[in-house]
């Protein structure tokens, strides 16, 4: 998976949630919900960040923690569409 | 009339004790496992060394745990304080410490526990209670009480004035405002809700607002009261997952403010799920557009949509909107409950005629005790029994109230209130900032997010993302202002007076 792309998934969520830019402030894996680093809308505005930023489309059904919960999941679920497309 | 939340429990769970009470994604409690784990959290709280009027906070995500430790300290004759669990350690220590709080149970799993656990007073006790979404959470909860055999539970014989609960609202640090509800004030609002919305233990409930919130704390209370199901979610960050349970689970009821019926519409198709079996929609927690409403109807043909109002000092509902008048008196919060008088008032107190704008005054049974240990704000809100609720609004001649602003200055942030006060206390101590002045800023989703304007000392250098971190340190996510400018003045009054109308 491309270090690349986490690590810019990670300094959006630094930048707009912990407002840092320290990265040892968010491990990869961490739950975004669990440690309530965002809300609802936090979670919307993720969402706008990857199909604005990161050119991949959410369909509703894939709005699922399995996708969203931690930075490494976000990666892997944008990698995967990416491919797909 | 029942004396206390935990006698409705009581009767709901001898009709039908197998029936589910609770339900997470995994872990089903029936109400036979929820009078047993209130009688065993009564026992526990007990054999911690509280006492009848004792405090004992709580900080749990929705969960089948909170709501047994609830009615097991209602049993056990002590004031329950539901901590805000998006709020942070330094906010809650401060509030335990206020309101004289003995024992603090927690879920060592929260993301706060730990700082708290740091930060509280020396004479604070504190309590691990874990929290799993296991289908055998009901016998690990009895496990981690280890209190073994617990008596059934019993109705705690209370009077009516005797406090149930503090509830910590938009107050700041310096002054912490906590809502005394007696058992007589939950017994009559749950009772008066349930009534109008004829739940009924067929009924089967979804809910994402946390329950130490007044609208949470009374969808859950009414549901069990009426010895329903109530399917728990903690917030609406997978939408999705939300409707599937709908769906899935047949549900019959949802209750939301404005922004998650908006997160809902534009994240799902919700036309495109069976949602037959939903049998009514409540909304409160400000106003909802006339075609947001329109278009949820459109959704859930098969929803009635009640609009409602009210507050936590009235511990949360003083007027509803049946759905049948909806169309005829749109933008209207409707009537009073059963039991509650409203009067519109001037300045002067004098009560006005239908279509002049005053004050909203109410008197009831669910109005408060009073702030605690703040005679001072006591005796500005309520007035010979009257609830003075900062609430502009007016009459139309048939008698439906309309809401028409506020009087103090508040920020509405989806539904949680956030005083512009608090957030410039926790801004004053960032070096570098001369003055600062905290106002409403409009916002798509949320109606209004925070706004913070700063003039900084000479020669210091601060960013937006300084000021933003410092908050987030302080205070809770939402209260972070969204947004953050830097001005060389405030604007004032002549008298010097900040303008705060002036910043949004």
């Amino acid at each position: 998976m491309s270090d690349s792309l986490r690590d810019r998934i990670r300094m959006f969520i630094l930048e707009n949630y912990l407002f840092t830019d320290d990265a040892n402030a968010l491990a990869l894996d961490d739950s975004l919900l669990g440690r309530g680093i965002v809300d609802s809308t936090g979670m919307l505005e993720i969402i706008m960040f990857i199909e604005e930023q990161l050119g991949v489309t959410v369909k509703d059904e894939e709005m699922i923690p399995e996708n969203l919960d931690s930075v490494s999941r976000i990666a892997a679920y944008v990698e995967s569409k990416r491919k797909v497309a | 009339m029942a004396d206390s939340l935990v006698d409705l429990l009581l009767a709901g769970a001898a009709r039908n004790p197998d029936k589910v009470a609770l339900r997470r994604q995994h872990a089903a409690w029936t109400y036979a496992d929820l009078t047993r784990g209130a009688a065993s959290a009564a026992v526990m709280l007990r054999a911690a060394g509280l006492e009848p009027g004792d405090r004992v906070a709580l900080l749990f995500r929705n969960s089948p745990e909170y709501v047994a430790l609830f009615y097991g300290a209602l049993a056990a004759r002590l004031a329950v304080v539901p901590l805000n669990v998006q709020e942070r350690a330094r906010v809650l220590a401060l509030q335990v410490a206020h309101g004289g709080v003995r024992l603090v149970v927690g879920d060592p799993e929260h993301p706060e526990w730990a700082a708290l656990r740091d930060v509280l007073p020396g004479d604070v006790a504190t309590r691990d209670v874990p929290s799993h979404d296991r289908t055998d959470s009901a016998a690990e909860f009895l496990q981690s009480l280890a209190v073994g055999d617990a008596q059934p539970l019993t109705s705690p014989r209370v009077a009516p004035a005797d406090m149930a609960m503090l509830l910590y609202t938009s107050g700041t640090t310096g002054r912490p405002k906590a809502v005394m509800l007696s058992h007589g004030n939950l017994v009559a609002n749950n009772v008066a809700i349930q009534a109008y919305l004829q739940l009924v233990p067929e009924d089967v409930g979804l809910t994402v607002m946390p329950f130490h919130f007044s609208y949470g704390n009374s969808v859950l209370h009414t549901h069990i009261a009426a010895g329903a199901t109530l399917l728990l979610e903690d917030n609406l960050a997978f939408p999705l997952r939300v409707v599937q349970r709908f769906e899935r689970e047949r549900v019959t009821g949802f209750s939301g403010v404005p922004s998650t019926f908006a997160i809902l519409m534009s994240r799902c198709r919700l036309d495109e799920h069976d949602l037959s079996s939903m049998r009514y929609l409540t909304q409160a927690g400000g106003a909802m557009t006339r075609a947001a409403i329109q278009q949820m109807r459109e959704l859930l043909p098969s929803a009635r949509f009640w609009v409602m109002y009210g507050q936590t000092e009235a511990t949360a509902r003083l007027t509803y909107l049946r759905p049948e008048h909806l169309e005829a008196r749109l933008g209207s919060v409707g009537v009073p409950l059963d039991g509650i008088e409203i009067e519109i008032r001037n300045e002067q107190g004098d009560v006005l005629p239908p279509g002049q704008t005053g004050e909203l005054c109410a008197r009831g049974p669910n109005i408060m005790l009073g702030y605690w240990q703040d005679e001072e704000a006591t005796r500005q809100t309520v007035v010979d029994g009257w609830l003075h609720t900062g609430d502009l609004a007016h009459r139309d001649e048939a008698g439906f109230l309309y809401i028409d602003g506020r009087l103090v200055d508040m920020i509405k942030v989806g539904s949680f209130r956030v005083s512009p006060l608090e957030v410039e206390e926790a801004l004053a101590t960032l070096p570098g900032i001369a003055e600062m002045a905290v106002a409403s800023t409009p916002d798509e989703m949320l109606g209004q997010a925070v706004k913070a304007v700063i003039v900084l000392r000479d020669g210091a250098a601060l960013d937006e993302r300084q000021v933003k971190a410092h908050c987030r340190a302080h205070l809770a996510s939402y209260k972070v202002p969204k947004i953050v400018e830097f001005a060389s003045q405030l604007p004032r009054t002549s008298s010097g007076k900040v303008q705060r109308f002036k910043l949004s």
